[in-house]
């Protein structure tokens, strides 16, 4: 029993060391290669487009040798909300979507509810688009270290510098924010375990704990964020103190090569992607 | 010791991130006793496995099969086990503990375990006022101050006293001591003596610093990866440099110093291990 684990079930943002040849590409190849997928996730509202993006999906986390039950788990603390989303989605969605090239059938209707042939792909579809977004992202944070990921966007925002997008502040924003969140997450478990050792209901009532009044929420979130105001004045300190200047004419450590395999996999993943666009009203079902 | 102990933990397994590529073992197999009206210290680097064991001993962490812990005859291995009673009894007090504070006023804050707790109001103020008698804050000075303007060591008294509001049989100090300033730090530890000694309090003394938990238990556990390497009196562990430093720890600088003279020749009676037994040899000495 791990009532307190929770960067058990944290798989976003958690790098995770490994040869690959997913883990070996150009940071910039995966970032562009990830949007391009999620674009294609993004259009395809068909049952057959999607077991396509779940195979892709499932592919890459093959290739890339991370265990599939590893990036499962991630999955279980959305599971409450994909079955309120669905729910909703089901009952109340009937006229809000029409499958391409099928019209409208009402399967069952009582009241305001409503459920049609739309409503029910429109469930399963969600959830299958939820399923593949949770994947890739998980995928793109586990086969990437941090600093691969921040200077790939800050090499890929570059070119916008000029029109005055702060390529390299956004870049530090973001590498900041998901630092935090594993810390965030650990510091979390220490203050349930204090509060839990003083009396407070935490982890105690079973699996019905996420419904909680804010009183019992005020207990973890107050220390929370004054640990994480904490921390964010140490990392000022610590940047000021090495005199840290954000901006233009930083150099970098790392410097980032393109290699053919890299141009290979960028054209790949925008084939896939226009294809998919291109083609998302020709499939089957 | 022929009675039952009070807390006892039978070969504890556990890893942490079970299941996942992170996974890292924590305990390989550790069991204590701790018995009634004792005062335990946990001494080990960092990593030897010292915090994992502690969360054992109130159910923050579950026993692993086939570890068991066993708490005033309550098996925590049952799911069904009242573990807020078991929580109660045994009060744990982690590191930094004035990262548990939340509520805007001292008084409300040391309030919260017996709010919890179901008391009445006006029980809830004694309750708090012997709390914080025992921890040392005036009642009447501080009960209406701003939590977030007390200094550091009034925050950790004031985090100690909502855990003694419990009135545990046990507590579990994990490091607590550390990073606060020396007078602080010496007035907490003459008070949890005395909690000992006058209410007997039964104490579980987590610490790196041996100088602290000399004068302080009565038995010693060296932990080192996940497994406990050395047990006995703290006068038997500290007898043993040697072996404590192939563990990465030392012993008490005023053991240190006495292991030193015995090294060169002089003879000694006992191995001191606290400042008042160094100063008692160290007059033998130069008086024979």
């Amino acid at each position: 029993m791990e009532d307190f684990e929770f960067l058990r079930n944290i798989t976003i943002g958690q790098y995770l060391p490994g040869d690959s040849i997913i883990h070996r590409l150009d940071p910039r190849t995966k970032l562009l290669a990830f949007l391009f997928i999620v674009m294609a996730v993004t259009f395809s509202m068909s049952y057959s487009a999607n077991i396509v993006l779940v195979l892709v999906t499932l592919f890459l986390v093959l290739l890339s040798g991370i265990s599939l039950r590893y990036i499962f788990s991630g999955l279980k603390p959305a599971v409450p909300l994909i079955i309120i989303l669905a729910v909703l989605q089901l009952l109340f969605y009937g006229d809000a979507f029409t499958p391409y090239g099928a019209t409208t059938r009402t399967l069952f209707k009582w009241g305001w509810i409503n459920i049609t042939n739309g409503s029910v792909q429109l469930v399963i579809v969600s959830a299958m688009r939820f399923v593949e977004l949770l994947f890739l992202t998980s995928l793109l944070t586990n086969a990437t270290t941090l600093t691969g990921i921040t200077h790939g966007m800050e090499s890929l925002m570059r070119p916008f510098s000029r029109i005055g997008v702060p390529a390299n502040e956004l870049a530090l924003v973001m590498t900041i924010a998901l630092r935090f969140v594993p810390l965030l997450a650990e510091q979390l478990e220490i203050i349930m375990k204090a509060q839990a050792s003083r009396g407070a209901d935490i982890a105690y009532k079973g699996k019905l704990q996420f419904v909680t009044t804010s009183r019992q929420v005020a207990v973890l979130i107050v220390p929370l964020f004054i640990d994480a105001f904490r921390r964010g004045e140490d990392l000022i300190l610590a940047m000021q103190a090495r005199c840290y200047i954000g901006g233009r004419g930083r150099s970098s450590f790392v410097r980032l090569k393109f290699a053919g395999v890299d141009y290979v996999t960028c054209a790949l993943g925008l084939l896939f992607s226009v294809a998919m666009l291109v083609f998302r009203n020709y499939f089957p079902f | 010791m022929s009675e039952e102990p009070f807390i006892q933990l039978n070969d504890l397994h556990h890893n942490y991130l079970r299941g996942t590529p992170l996974e890292v073992i924590a305990l390989r197999g550790v069991s204590m006793e701790i018995y009634k009206g004792e005062s335990v210290g946990i001494i080990g680097r960092t990593g030897a496995g010292k915090s994992t064991v502690v969360q054992h001993f109130n159910g923050l962490i579950r026993p692993r099969e086939p570890g068991r812990v066993i708490v005033d005859g309550q098996d925590l291995n049952d799911p069904d086990v009242d573990i807020r009673r078991i929580r109660q009894k045994i009060g744990l007090v982690f590191q930094y503990p004035e990262q548990q504070l939340f509520e805007r006023l001292v008084g409300d804050d040391i309030a919260f375990g017996p709010k919890k707790l179901g008391m009445e109001p006006a029980d809830r103020r004694e309750r708090v006022k012997w709390a914080m008698d025992m921890v040392g804050l005036d009642f009447e000075e501080f009960k209406d101050r701003f939590t977030f303007s007390l200094s550091g060591g009034e925050m950790r008294k004031a985090a100690l006293a909502g855990v003694m509001a419990l009135q545990p049989e046990v507590l579990i100090l994990d490091e607590s001591t550390s990073g606060v300033d020396p007078r602080s730090r010496r007035e907490l530890l003459e008070r949890l003596s005395t909690l000992h000694k006058d209410y007997g309090l039964m104490l579980v003394f987590v610490s790196p610093n041996m100088d602290d938990m000399a004068g302080l238990v009565d038995r010693i556990y060296v932990m080192d990866e996940g497994r406990v390497v050395m047990s006995g009196t703290t006068r038997a562990v500290f007898s043993q440099p040697e072996k404590l430093r192939e563990h990465g720890l030392g012993v008490p600088q005023v053991t240190e110093v006495i292991h030193e003279l015995i090294a060169r020749g002089i003879k000694v009676e006992q191995i001191p291990v606290t400042v008042e037994e160094g100063a008692e040899e160290v007059w033998k000495i130069l008086n024979s």
